[in-house]
């Protein structure tokens, strides 16, 4: 004869498994994620590897009416298109194309003006919208430069310092480096790493519980000759296995993408290898069952499915909260992380890939502080079932 | 056989059970009538050990429910108001999982689905998944389910609500034979007409008492009404409350 845990099992995991919704949202959950997070490495890296000079692409009409203007701006590495007159049509266009960052147009009197020392006008076309703010920025700075030449060398002519033009001098200095600004991205990527532990499980335990509640097959199930300890950890096991598969696989996936990635280019490192990570899937085993387990018991309560899920939508969140806090309090790694769940395991992973070797404490710490709470509460749900208040409301 | 004896059952401040005893042969169908609300379901979930009583004593088989529920429970068919399918199993599959918790091994359950499906007609509903079954087809499942394992006892919520007349009929037919097998089974319903064709003993429960037990005739020579619709009127007191 089977356990009766085992019947349970079997029988909740075929039929989550017969939902071509689970199956889709398990297959996003451990393909899509990882790479997503994986692309937005990569750009990030592309990002902060590119020099940032580099392919300010500059668009001149008249541009052979301000020569000294034209040279300046190549020798700050600017590419200039020389182009005929356009309409403002035209110069929207293509600066909405993002073919040019900016269009430079010298006034048709701008020589005439220059000779005679009254204004002569530049105009700078541009486009706010987009993102080349920073080249804008440049383009700025750059016609400034050479208006103040000008001014100098014609302040000279007349016997004045060019000196008095500049009471201040302002120097600014960056002290922002591309690891610095890709640590928080590897940090947020982590948090994010080991979600899934807890939406996988969700529809499995809400249908299991709440679904078969409002169904009326509960009722039924209850007056079977097995024990509130077997139903619900039947029901626990078949909603956990599927959250510890999606979870192992999603790791599997994002480290092989992590590994392939350059993160060396911008500072950072994974240095975990293929044993280090089977030991972070096994101590994340855990965390799917205590999700598992806070879903069963808090799902049994509700009366309809809807009310489960909302319920449970609003505890999805709590485990990211530890995370966002330690990151928005700066804080360092200490003993205490290892014991909260979700928390323990970002440490564990954001550890492992900074030094790689962090002995076996914090995998045991991490296992346990999430297996603890996962058999409490079930054996809270079990005998919740047990009781007497509760079979009235089935 | 089932001998319940005094119980009595309360919800706060609501007596649902009041004092209920009656006997529950083998062999014999014996109908539950009761107005809604007379507290039938609460009786019947007190016979599985779903429930605990504050009051009296019941023996399903020699067992209390209280003392030992799971060996109470295998020897219990207990079909709900209410059938609890589920919809993404097959008729087949769904009475595996019941027969696997009974205690029954494949092979048993193998044989013993071809049966309950030739006596109750379900052949072509047998390897479908149960959505979209229709009222009949449920109860059948559920009924199906309910003889799976063989038990001596049968609880009954309302078994031929919905029907029509052929699975009436079909659902006659297992009656029948659960009877020739000496069962025990106990049929809570409000069809009076079903009462006089098919139980030997009927116990009208009103407001969580025992009011009446006895063959329908007895009853009927009892209130000295001759229709057991009206009998069952009196009995009960009012003609509030009768679905």
């Amino acid at each position: 004869m089977k356990s009766r845990i085992r019947i349970v099992f079997l029988k909740e995991l075929r039929e989550t498994l017969r939902e071509k919704r689970t199956l889709g949202f398990l297959a996003m959950m451990t393909l899509a994620y990882p790479v997503l997070i994986g692309f937005m490495m990569h750009q990030a890296i592309e990002k902060s590897t590119r020099t940032e000079r580099e392919g300010i692409n500059l668009t001149v009409i008249g541009g052979a009416r301000a020569p000294t203007l034209m040279a300046q701006l190549r020798e700050r590495s600017v590419t200039i298109a020389d182009s005929a007159a356009m309409s403002e049509d035209a110069i929207g266009e293509l600066l909405h194309s993002k073919k040019a960052a900016a269009v430079l147009r010298v006034s048709d009197d701008f020589i005439e003006n220059y000779e005679a020392m009254r204004p002569a006008r530049i105009e700078l076309w541009f486009d706010s919208s987009s993102e080349s703010g920073s080249q804008r920025r440049e383009l700025e700075e750059a016609l400034q430069a050479y208006g103040n030449n000008i001014a100098s060398a014609r302040l000279l002519a007349h016997g004045v310092s060019p000196a008095t033009l500049a009471p201040v001098l302002v120097q600014r200095y960056d002290t922002g480096t591309n690891a610095s600004r890709s640590a928080m991205i590897l940090g947020s990527v982590i948090g994010i790493l080991f979600f899934p532990a807890f939406m996988l499980n969700m529809s499995s335990a809400v249908d299991s519980t709440a679904g078969e509640r409002e169904r009326r097959s509960l009722e039924v199930l209850m007056a079977q000759p097995a024990r509130a300890w077997e139903l619900v950890g039947g029901k626990w096991l078949a909603c956990s296995i599927i959250a510890i598969v999606g979870v192992t696989f999603e790791l599997i996936v994002a480290h092989a993408i992590l590994k392939w990635l350059p993160l060396e280019e911008i500072g950072m490192s994974w240095n975990l290898g293929w044993g280090e990570l089977a030991l972070v899937c096994l101590a994340t085993v855990p965390l799917s069952l205590l999700s598992g387990a806070l879903y069963i018991a808090l799902a049994m309560n509700a009366k309809t499915f809807k009310e489960a899920q909302t319920t449970l939508s609003i505890v999805m969140i709590v485990p990211l909260v530890p995370g966002f806090v330690v990151s928005f309090m700066e804080l360092k790694t200490a003993q205490w992380m290892y014991l909260v769940p979700m928390l323990s395991n970002q440490t564990l992973v954001k550890e492992l890939a900074k030094t790689g070797d962090i002995g076996p404490l914090p995998f045991v710490l991490t296992f346990l502080c999430a297996l603890l709470p996962a058999l409490l509460v079930a054996a809270f749900a079990s005998w919740r079932m047990n009781s007497e208040k509760y079979v009235l409301g089935v | 056989m089932i001998e319940v004896h005094d119980v009595r059952k309360q919800f706060g401040a609501v007596q649902a059970l009041g004092g209920v005893s009656f006997t529950a042969h083998d062999g014999q169908i014996t109908a539950l009538l009761g107005p809604n609300g007379a507290g039938k379901t609460t009786l019947l979930r007190t016979l599985v050990g779903l429930l605990k009583r504050d009051h009296g004593s019941i023996l399903i088989g020699g067992v209390d429910p209280e003392k030992d529920p799971m060996a109470v429970r295998r020897n219990i068919g207990f079909l709900t108001d209410q059938f609890g399918l589920y919809e993404r199993l097959t008729t087949r599959e769904y009475l595996n999982y019941f027969g696997e918790l009974n205690g029954m091994n494949s092979a048993a359950l193998k044989q013993r689905i071809a049966e309950v499906s030739e006596l109750l007609g379900m052949d072509d509903i047998i390897e479908r998944p149960t959505k979209g079954f229709s009222q009949g087809q449920r109860i059948k499942v559920a009924l199906a389910r309910t003889l799976l394992h063989r038990p001596r006892h049968l609880l009954l919520d309302e078994p031929s609500r919905g029907l029509d007349v052929m699975s009436t009929r079909a659902l006659r037919t297992a009656l029948g034979a659960l009877r020739a097998d000496g069962c025990c089974v106990i049929m809570a319903t409000h069809v009076m007409q079903e009462v006089t064709h098919l139980c030997e003993d009927v116990i009208v429960i009103a407001k969580g008492h025992t009011v009446a037990q006895g063959s329908p005739e007895e009853l009927c020579r009892r209130t000295g009404i001759a229709n057991l619709e009206d009998a069952f009127v009196s009995l009960v007191g009012t003609e509030e409350g009768i679905a």
